[in-house]
């Protein structure tokens, strides 16, 4: 017993590592919602295994930067940005090594980069549709000619079982078909998965609770040239 | 339930009559298949299921190895036209007698030959590791030369770390067997951007690749010629 007990103490020794805190978004969302934790790591999980190693990952609307740490893991480096201050301020206390950052910022003035993968969870449903473009030329602006962008957003055939809080940011809720046809004026290939709970798959698309869309080859009449 | 009807028995014959009297049948490759392991047309289909969904919306279609042509109703549910190549006689006399789509082709050809039209999607699933690797190169330019410019190309192939497992039939004729890396390398020699997905059965996936059964390959964006060569 005695041995035992010792032995997991070496054990706990190696897990000696900074506490990682969930602040008021994610907090609510383990409280209200735990399964959505799971949801949304398996969606950033998804990306990270399609963007693939020693890549820069932009995360656009990052929140508290849960996912965008599992990108900086997986593909070598990641920045993430939210307009959300709070946010931000919780990601920055969680994580501080040399190859996760984030920005506190809008999605329309971000500085222009030229990142190997975008990634954007969630954001796109509470954009106005007369902001879009703005949003798509923020994305096409900061990508790598051979750079990839992979867009989630909820299906609107779902948004009957969303709860009022998910509701009530949600002002352009996408079908596959308008996300592929909207991502399809700034990007050769569309390539559409959808996900309903943490399983990705490429079902019936009306059925999917998620949507994903991963956009490659931007076209240049849509990218920087085009103001 | 529509109280006209007397008997379930008739009800269901009016059902059949709604269903035509066609038949079909496999042929030798595909009866020996479904014989010897009913699961594995499971499998054949969610990967041609899987390629149908990333990249046959209104595109037309090159299969190169397309033995019987099971694949082409699925690859072509949203396509505009289906080619199949196979070197097999048979089985593509099969295909043709049991697939009479007007948006169907299916060749007798040698897959080398290569002269089968541009297409917006070549898939070949099950062809690249029974190419000997020297001519690994040879069967990439087909692709691409059947290929327009905004083509997609989609490969699929048994995972080397499966190999263990497959019957004695399958390994006889498996000379160029890839993980994940290899195929991942070879596909990034032609494409700007490769995308790797494992299975496991039926279930396409993102998952952990050398514990993956297969593997399927998706490539776009494809290199200029000088470009493919600076990758070497």
């Amino acid at each position: 017993m005695v041995q035992n007990r010792s032995r997991w103490d070496e054990v706990t020794d190696m897990m000696d590592v900074k506490s990682v805190s969930l602040g008021r978004y994610l907090a609510y969302w383990f409280d209200k919602s735990p399964r959505r934790t799971l949801h949304y790591m398996s969606y950033y999980k998804f990306a990270s295994k399609i963007i693939g190693k020693n890549k820069r990952v932009l995360d656009i609307g990052c929140s508290e930067g849960l996912g965008t740490y599992l990108l900086a893991k997986e593909c070598g480096f990641a920045t993430g940005i939210d307009l959300d201050e709070d946010a931000i301020n919780t990601a920055r206390s969680n994580w501080d090594s040399s190859n996760i950052e984030f920005i506190c910022n809008d999605f329309f003035s971000m500085p222009a980069g030229s990142w190997d993968a975008i990634v954007s969870f969630d954001v796109i449903e509470h954009i106005f549709p007369k902001h879009i473009n703005r949003f798509w030329k923020g994305v096409l602006g900061n990508l790598e000619t051979t750079g990839i962008t992979i867009i989630g957003t909820p299906n609107e055939t779902s948004q009957i079982h969303a709860s009022s809080v998910s509701k009530k940011g949600h002002v352009n809720v996408y079908s596959m078909d308008r996300l592929e046809e909207e991502m399809g004026k700034y990007f050769h290939h569309i390539f559409c998965f959808g996900a309903n709970d943490e399983i990705v798959h490429t079902g019936f698309h009306p059925m999917l609770h998620y949507l994903f869309a991963i956009g490659c080859k931007p076209r240049k009449s849509g990218g920087k040239e085009c103001k | 339930m529509n109280d006209k009807h007397l008997n379930e028995k008739e009800l269901w014959s009016e059902v059949a009559s709604m269903l035509g009297n066609r038949s079909k049948s496999f042929g030798r490759h595909w009866s020996f298949n479904y014989r010897n392991d009913p699961k594995r047309l499971a499998f054949v289909l969610s990967r041609y299921k899987f390629a149908a969904k990333m990249a046959c919306k209104n595109k037309s279609i090159l299969e190169l190895g397309c033995s019987e042509g099971i694949g082409a109703p699925i690859l072509s549910e949203f396509a505009l036209q289906y080619t199949g190549v196979d070197s097999d006689e048979e089985a593509i006399n099969t295909a043709i007698e049991n697939l009479p789509d007007p948006r169907f082709r299916f060749i007798k050809g040698d897959i080398f030959d290569g002269s089968f039209g541009q297409h917006d999607t070549v898939i070949s699933l099950d062809v690249i590791e029974h190419i000997f690797e020297k001519y690994e190169q040879q069967f990439f330019n087909v692709i691409l030369a059947s290929l327009n410019k905004d083509g997609i190309c989609i490969i699929g192939t048994p995972n080397l770390t499966s190999e263990s497992y497959a019957s004695s039939g399958s390994k006889a004729g498996h000379v160029n067997l890839y993980d994940a890396d290899r195929l991942a390398h070879l596909m990034g020699q032609y494409f700007h951007n490769v995308f790797l997905f494992g299975m496991n059965d039926e279930v396409v996936h993102t998952g952990f690749l050398p514990m993956s059964h297969y593997l399927i390959c998706v490539g776009c964006y494809i290199k200029t010629q000088r470009e493919t060569n600076g990758t070497e």
